[in-house]
């Protein structure tokens, strides 16, 4: 007679013997109705495993915790959608604000004493900013998501635009930094100054 | 949930993300919400949750802390849905969220309540089949149950995963994040406890109960 096989059996019984490992259980199966009598009990007992664990939730169950989490869902911030921050107008103009008035000041602060002229008499904000048309071809993007109509760059202090971009037209802002392998290039929304009689553009 | 944009996400959106697995209806649904559609969540979840609650209840025993669990799942399925990678089997990410879900709420428990009294695991049943039928029935669940509750918290997950979940050895140590030899040995020692356990009262009590 082969060796009893208790100690394979619970394994065996949901298929987790390699073939020879297996077939081995199952010829000494036939001829020792010991290990026969365990391995039936063992059957036995995962079947009532999978009777008494069967899910206590119906459809009603499921609809509740839908509801709860969409509700949840609804209620709170959107996750940052993936690969398209261009796409969404208000974070890119709050965004890109910011970046303004924080590079404008920089230029402010360090730029002072490479002005032509003395910096405007208010302190600079968003809407003081002017862009012009780029001279070149816009640059190729290779996602075509960043196609836009208008290709601005934000120029030094010491050189005004004549022209504002259009109102709702998304722009493309480059600022240079003082090292030149470093460049920071930015989209924008541009909105049009609330008060245009403050801006040095419109006294030029 | 992004008003006036929804339109331009998708059209965008969509095209530019990685291939997933187009045959996976779950995967188009997690593209329209990493897209910015937060309301695609709903149909995931109709495709999802039954068996979301059922694996929580498994692992956990407990009707109410499995609602709380698989509602924690959920909420952070959606919140950490940047994270998971396209072409990734995504139900397995989901139970990984379960799993660690679970895990958490029943460290916090404490130990599993066993369900001692047959009365008190008698459910709704009763009516449908004969009285003594009905009996015998929950006898036998209640009898699995305490043998459930009695297991290391390891060795229940991995019984659940691979023999009532029906994934795979290979697929139940990804989730897991163990080895397969490690799962193979855990559901073989769960499965002879449970046995030994359920063949202690093979025959209904007679007489008084403790
Ligand atoms: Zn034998």
């Amino acid at each position: 007679m082969t060796p009893h096989v208790l100690k394979h059996l619970p394994l065996w019984i949901e298929g987790d013997l390699a073939g020879t490992e297996s077939a081995a259980v199952e010829s000494h199966l036939a001829e020792c109705p010991a290990c026969l009598e365990a391995a039936e009990a063992l059957r036995a007992s995962q079947a009532r495993l999978r009777e008494a664990m069967a899910s206590p939730f119906d459809a009603s169950d499921a609809v509740r915790l839908r509801c709860s989490v969409m509700d949840q869902i609804r209620a709170e911030p959107a996750p940052r959608p993936i690969l398209h921050l261009a796409s969404r107008p208000a974070l890119l103009t709050a965004s890109a604000a910011a970046l303004l008035l924080a590079s404008l000041v920089w230029r402010f602060e360090r730029g002072r004493s490479v002005h032509s002229a003395p910096p405007p008499a208010p302190p600079p904000t968003s809407a003081a900013l002017s862009a012009e048309p780029d001279p070149k071809p816009a640059p190729t993007e290779s996602r075509s998501a960043l196609r836009y109509e208008t290709q601005a760059r934000i120029r030094p202090a010491s050189r005004h635009g004549t022209e504002s971009l259009p109102s709702g037209m998304p722009a493309r802002i480059e600022f240079q930094t003082a090292d030149p392998t470093i460049r920071i290039i930015w989209l924008a929304q541009a909105t049009p100054p609330s008060e245009p009689s403050s801006t040095p553009e419109e006294k030029s | 949930m992004f008003p006036g944009s929804e339109a331009a996400l998708m059209d965008e959106g969509i095209a530019s993300l990685p291939e997933a697995s187009a045959q996976d209806p779950l995967a188009q649904l997690v593209r329209r919400i990493r897209g910015g559609e937060a309301e695609a969540f709903e149909p995931l979840m109709a495709r999802t949750e039954a068996r979301i609650l059922a694996l929580a209840w498994r692992i956990l025993g407990d009707r109410h802390l499995a609602e709380d669990a698989a509602q924690e799942t959920f909420l952070r399925v959606f919140r950490s849905l940047h994270t998971y990678r396209l072409g990734e089997p995504f139900e397995a990410w989901m139970i990984r969220i379960a799993v660690n879900v679970c895990r958490d709420l029943a460290r916090k428990r404490g130990p599993l309540p066993v369900p001692l009294d047959l009365l008190d695991v008698l459910e709704g049943d009763a009516a449908s089949l004969g009285a003594e039928e009905a009996v015998l029935l929950q006898q036998r669940r209640a009898l699995v149950r305490q043998a459930l509750a009695g297991l290391p918290q390891a060795e229940r997950t991995a019984l659940v995963l691979r023999d009532l979940e029906g994934l795979s050895t290979e697929e139940v140590a990804r989730i897991l994040g163990v080895r397969p030899v490690t799962i193979r040995s855990q559901v073989a020692s769960a499965r002879t406890k449970l046995q030994a356990h359920c063949a202690r009262l093979t025959t209904p009590p007679q007489g008084g109960r403790p």
